[in-house]
Parts: structure tokens; C-alpha cells; sequence
């Protein structure tokens, strides 16, 4: 089913043809690197899953420490990342990091890695935050300023996903398909409300998440 | 069930990084319960969420394992059920997502006639979406429309068509302020659809705009 879903665009009469899709669709991918360290980088996330696997099963409290060294730092990096004021990343960490511990139960292997469960857990209790967050944002958002410079807040952006590896992926992607992929990632922005800051139209914003996508997922895959 | 219409990947990424409303959410979730395609390309937008949110600088938190372990229960209300629940495709129906969503019968949906074979049963609204459920009988034509922003169409029972394309059981229309539709019911069956709108929706004739502004759709 893999092969089928990277060789096969997902589903083509879901949309339009655009002009954006003209412009990217016959760009060659730029294979992605693959050298010791992302096989390395693929031990280590097999050992991740084994940790939680052992959480998991046995309860094995030598297991969550060690799970908990190797994500801690990262989750709460992720937190800060997404702006949240550090003193309320702490507890919120310490929501994601019991929910780890209590609600091992849920993770299944077959579905997963520990570290894209774990990513999600962290999503979820983002979301309720969001949400309750909303009206707050939006009247911040009223009142900024537009950003004269769009370059200059490219390079903040990726600055704030930070980290070479995630930055290597994207460079491998015309930029206003990265930046699509980075606010939605980073800045927790829907498509629709991407395509209204952009002033584009949804299906523009559209066909540069899902080229954006189904490139960089080739990427991953291919590394593996 | 075959399920082969699905919303564009961008819908699957929002619902990743869980950047969607709660009625558009609801309205991917009930899809994916039916569609193990869409189930994979989620979880594919997860593990880029992983690469790209974890990869960075990691900081270095006060709070320890140990803090955790010793900790005496804790709240975690905030894990919804769309996560501690989410079934494994193929284990569940949407009649499963039916029961546990809409925690009553159809029948007992507080439903409202909106034109010949067609009723409606509004679950949520607020300023920015609308989250329904549309009943409408055999060979019902609904009303020709555009729409203010994007609407998502789930497909609970029976099907329809738009233009040539057929919308069965588990396939979700991806539509928005581009397209412009006259859904008709199949011949054989009532159609049941879980529907998500942004704004509101806009007919072409202005008999059905009478009974818009009367139902608040
Ligand atoms: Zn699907």
C-alpha cells in the first residue's frame, strides 16, 4: 500500500488543476542524502519503540526513564518552539510525560513509532490549549503588524522548527511549499487560514501542502 | 466498504497538526473510520510532524522522570477520544461512529424539513462553521449551491451523485467557494450525510435562500 501511495498522487479528482500545479508538478525530486547517520538515526528509533513497548507491557520503570531522557527535552524544545511562555511549558510537559507513562496502554507498534505517537500525544494537548487560546490570537493577530520582509520571516520560521535534519528535508522543497508545510506545522495554521494571511486562493494553498507532502514523504521513505 | 473519495491531503495534515475546528474534525474522524488510505497518509503527516517538531534544539526541562513516576494521579481529561479511541480501520462502521458521536439514534436528531425529501439536523454552530446531518429521501435533487468557504460531505447511508461522480458510503466530498453542486439522491436508498460548512452556503435560485434564512443555514 506504500508503493501504491507514493507512486499514485493522492487521489487526483479531489482537485482542481491550478497554475501552482503546473508550475511544481515536473520538478524533479532532489534525492535526500542517505549516509550512516540515518541509519543510525533508524536504530535509534526501533530502540525508542522497544523502551515504550517495555512501559507498555511490564511497566518497567527503568524503560520510562530512559524514554523519558531521550524525549523530555525534545517535547518540551517542540512546546517552546511553538511559542508557548515557558513556565507553562513545564506543566504541560508534565501532562504529555504522565500520558506517556499512564496511557501506554494505547500505543500500538503496528501503527506507530514511539516517537509519532509520543508527537501526537504532545499535538492533542496543543489543541486544547488552542482552542481555549483562540479568540486571544486572533486579536493579537488584529493588531500585528504585516511583516515587510517575507524572506526574513521565512528564515525565523525555520529557525524556529530548528534543527538541521527538519531543515534539510524542507530545503529540499520549492520555498513556498516549505513555508506552507512550516505553518502548518510550526505555527498551527489550517490551510484556509493560510491561504487568508497569503491572501491565495485555498486551492493555491492546497496544492502546495499536499506537492509539499508527497514530496517530503518521499524523502523519509527513501531513507529509510 | 470501499471507500474511494477522500478530502485533499491538505484536510489530512490539518487534522495532524490538529489545526481544524472541532466540525470539520468530526467530519475527518467519521472518515477515516472508513478509509485505511487516509488513516496511513495521517499517520505519514504525523511522522513528518515528529521529524520536523522534534528535531530541533531540545531543551532542558526541571521537571524528571522521577517527578513523574511519584506523581499521584493527574488529569488527563485533555486526551480526547479521538485519540484514546481511535479504532483500527476495518474494526468499526459508521454506524460504531453514529452511536458514539452523535450518542443517539438519527432518529432522535432534532430534525427540521428543509424542502421536498430533504431534512436537516443541525448538531453545532458558531461563527466561523456548521456541523449537520442531511436526510434526504430517494431521487431527492437538493438545491444547486456555491459555497462562502469549504464543506466537507460524508456520506453515512446511501449515496448520491454530482454530475458523474457517486458518492457511496464512507466518501467525503472535498468542496469550497470553487465549486458549484447539485447533489442528487440514488433512486434505491434514503442518503444520510455528516456535512461540515464554513460560512454559509449560497444558492443559486432564490426559493431555497427563503428557506436559508429561516433554518439559519
Ligand atoms: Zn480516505
Amino acid at each position: 500500500m506504500l508503493h501504491k501511495l507514493m507512486t499514485k498522487p493522492h487521489d487526483p479528482t479531489a482537485h482542481e488543476p491550478t497554475a501552482d500545479d503546473a508550475g511544481t508538478d515536473g520538478a524533479a525530486i532532489v534525492p535526500f542524502p542517505v549516509d550512516a547517520g540515518r541509519t543510525e538515526e533508524n536504530d535509534s528509533a526501533a530502540h525508542e519503540t522497544q523502551l515504550l513497548v517495555r512501559v507498555r507491557d511490564q511497566r518497567d520503570r527503568n524503560a520510562y526513564q530512559a524514554l523519558f531522557g531521550l524525549f523530555a527535552g525534545k517535547v518540551q524544545g517542540y512546546l517552546r518552539r511553538t511559542g508557548i511562555d515557558p513556565a507553562d511549558a513545564e506543566n504541560i510537559l508534565q501532562d504529555i510525560m504522565l500520558a506517556v507513562w499512564q496511557k501506554a496502554n494505547l500505543f500500538d507498534p503496528q501503527r506507530a513509532s514511539a516517537r509519532t505517537w509520543i508527537f501526537s500525544l504532545a499535538r492533542n494537548r496543543l489543541i486544547d490549549i488552542k482552542r481555549s487560546l483562540k479568540r486571544e490570537y486572533a486579536a493579537l493577530e488584529r493588531y500585528s503588524l504585516e511583516t515587510a520582509d517575507d524572506q526574513v520571516y521565512e528564515e525565523d520560521m525555520l529557525a524556529r522548527a530548528a534543527g538541521g535534519k527538519s531543515v534539510a528535508l524542507l530545503a529540499h522543497l520549492p520555498p513556498e511549499q516549505a513555508s506552507v508545510l512550516l505553518m502548518a506545522y510550526v505555527e498551527g495554521k489550517s490551510h484556509r487560514e493560510i491561504a487568508l494571511e497569503l491572501k491565495l486562493p485555498i486551492g493555491t494553498v492546497k496544492s502546495r501542502a499536499r506537492l509539499g507532502f508527497q514530496r517530503v514523504r518521499a524523502l523519509l521513505e527513501q531513507a529509510k | 466498504m470501499s471507500v474511494t473519495r477522500h478530502p485533499d491531503s491538505a484536510w489530512l495534515i490539518d487534522y495532524a497538526c490538529g489545526n481544524l475546528s472541532r466540525g470539520f474534525e468530526l467530519v475527518i474522524s467519521a472518515h477515516l473510520m472508513a478509509c485505511a488510505v487516509c488513516t496511513e497518509e495521517v499517520r505519514r503527516a504525523e511522522q513528518l510532524g515528529a521529524e520536523l517538531l522534534f528535531g530541533g534544539q531540545p531543551a532542558a526541562p526541571k521537571l524528571t522522570a522521577v517527578d513523574v513516576l511519584d506523581a499521584e494521579g493527574g488529569d488527563l481529561s485533555w486526551l480526547t477520544a479521538r485519540f484514546a479511541l481511535r479504532p483500527a480501520v476495518g474494526t468499526t462502521s459508521l454506524q460504531a461512529f453514529v452511536d458514539s458521536y452523535l450518542d443517539c439514534g438519527l432518529s432522535a436528531l432534532p430534525w427540521r424539513k428543509a424542502g421536498r425529501g430533504l431534512q436537516v439536523a443541525k448538531l453545532r454552530a458558531d461563527e466561523h462553521e456548521r456541523l449537520w446531518v442531511l436526510r434526504a429521501a430517494p431521487n431527492t435533487v437538493l438545491p444547486r449551491h456555491t459555497h462562502a468557504g469549504s464543506e466537507l460531505t460524508l456520506v453515512l447511508k446511501g449515496a448520491y451523485f454530482n454530475g458523474d461522480t457517486i458518492y457511496a458510503a464512507g466518501d467525503l466530498e472535498d468542496a469550497n467557494e470553487t465549486t458549484d453542486h447539485q447533489p442528487i439522491v440514488t433512486r434505491d436508498a434514503e442518503c444520510i450525510c455528516l456535512a461540515a460548512t464554513e460560512g454559509p452556503l449560497r444558492f443559486a435560485s432564490w426559493a431555497p435562500r427563503l428557506v436559508q434564512r429561516y433554518l439559519g443555514i
